[in-house]
């Protein structure tokens, strides 16, 4: 008995000592026939999560400016805050869509760099940021397209899936948010040839009810 | 001289605390140029926010990189090999709150009549760059570096709140030590304890031949929310 006791004591001594946790799972061995996006494709794709970043963070600055005390036009501010959110979640659906297809298994830790930093902070009044972030969305969308054409390179490969889906929900949404924005450039700067401050603050009570 | 220094503060203090009011006397009045385009001291600021402001804004801007981050961990956790979805899951709330956090900071900055700086960051951050780090790692790690990192923010709320709760003239705001306090303080108490418990339950689990199963368990419950 007494050795027996011995014996669970010294195993339990040997256990405690080599107290080792187990943090990280075995390597695995699945097959990588389904893994077939092209490396160009795949930076092109990389690239683009930065620049909905870029985009987003600029955005930001826009909507800091705008709830400033000295500047005061919170319809402005809550919109560009707002846009900043969706570029986020842009970014967010492009990564999504890459480990869809079985990347990112790797050089994750850069795919977001301190770049960000938005370069642009203030602006004169409401109509210029508008058409800044027309600009914005306009450069945006050259770049998505960029990444459609890389990704449907016809002669060697085509990611028709990829090529489908920004083509038919981001083209759409960038197209769709230019138009509404140029709308909006247009009617306050009708406002604000003649009625100036009134014509802004008017058309940012407007936004933030939601009826500009 | 005393009567005197007294006098003086007095005069100052009464000039102080009517600027918006004189500057606004001053450009109504009939001799003014008619159209008026010098700036009025009119802005929102009193008490501490002009002392506080590089601090929040420093504190902002770190929201905005944690968020990043954690969204490179969660990331991560989603891809088809490490395909730990509660893990994954986990970071992106981790992301997702930093951000918005960082956005409500930026309008209470901004409601203070401060305004926001994108270029301050703290230099421990700023150096943090110059090291490579890894964002891909695996969870009992993860969540070791998310707990770390909470704390390095709670204090960082800390020192703000101190400042703002600093018994001198020019300190002294509870208004700020009150926004953090409702607003930041609370939250990261309960995150910390949060991934310190995450951190205890995966000590605990990961003590045997064979994790995996450990693993898959507590993934799954964190990705139906019946972890507290």
């Amino acid at each position: 008995m007494k050795s027996f006791l011995l014996t669970v004591f010294f195993v339990g001594v040997i256990s405690l000592g080599s107290a080792q946790l187990q943090c990280a799972n075995q390597e695995l061995n699945i097959p990588k026939d389904w893994i077939d996006m092209k490396e160009v494709c795949i930076n092109k794709m990389r690239d683009q999560v930065t620049e909905e970043l870029r985009a987003s963070m600029q955005y930001m600055a826009m909507g800091a400016y705008f709830s400033k005390d000295t500047v005061n036009l919170k319809g402005f501010s809550d919109m560009f805050f707002k846009s900043a959110s969706e570029e986020r979640e842009h970014a967010i659906k492009l990564i999504s869509y890459l480990l869809m297809r079985g990347e990112l298994t790797s050089k994750v830790s850069d795919l977001i760099k301190r770049n960000l930093i938005p370069k642009t902070t203030t602006w004169v009044n409401g109509v210029s940021a508008l058409k800044d972030a027309l600009k914005l969305e306009a450069s945006v969308t050259k770049k998505i397209r960029e990444v459609i054409k890389v990704c449907e390179d016809g002669s060697s490969f085509n990611h028709y899936h990829l090529v489908d889906y920004l083509t038919g929900d981001f083209l759409e949404e960038q197209y769709h948010g230019q138009r509404d924005i140029a709308g909006k450039i247009s009617t306050l700067e009708k406002m604000h040839k003649d009625h100036g401050a009134l014509g802004e603050w008017l058309f940012d009570k407007k936004l933030i009810s939601g009826e500009v | 001289m005393k009567v005197f220094v007294i006098l003086s503060l007095f005069c100052v203090a009464a000039i102080a605390d009517d600027y918006c009011y004189q500057d606004v006397v001053g450009a109504c009045s009939k001799t003014a140029n008619k159209h008026y385009s010098a700036v009025l001291n009119c802005s929102a600021k009193y008490g501490a926010i002009e002392k506080v402001q590089p601090a929040l804004q420093q504190y902002i801007n770190h929201h905005f990189v944690r968020s990043f981050e954690y969204l490179l961990m969660s990331t991560h956790f989603a891809n088809y090999q490490k395909n730990r979805a509660g893990f994954e899951k986990l970071f992106r709330e981790l992301s997702d709150n930093k951000w918005h956090e960082g956005i409500e900071m930026i309008k209470y900055l901004d409601s203070r009549g401060g305004e926001m700086d994108f270029n301050r960051i703290a230099e421990d951050v700023a150096k943090e760059e110059e090291k490579e780090r890894s964002f891909e790692l695996y969870e009992l790690a993860a969540v070791a570096r998310a707990l770390d990192t909470e704390k390095k923010m709670a204090l960082e709320a800390n020192s703000i709140h101190s400042e703002a709760t600093r018994k001198n003239i020019n300190f002294h705001d509870p208004e700020i030590s009150d926004y953090i306090e409702k607003e930041v303080v609370h939250k990261e108490k309960d995150l910390i304890r949060k991934l310190a418990g995450y951190a205890t339950d995966l000590t605990n689990l990961l003590n045997k031949q064979d994790s995996s199963l450990s693993l898959f368990l507590f993934d799954e419950y964190l990705q139906n929310n019946k972890l507290f």
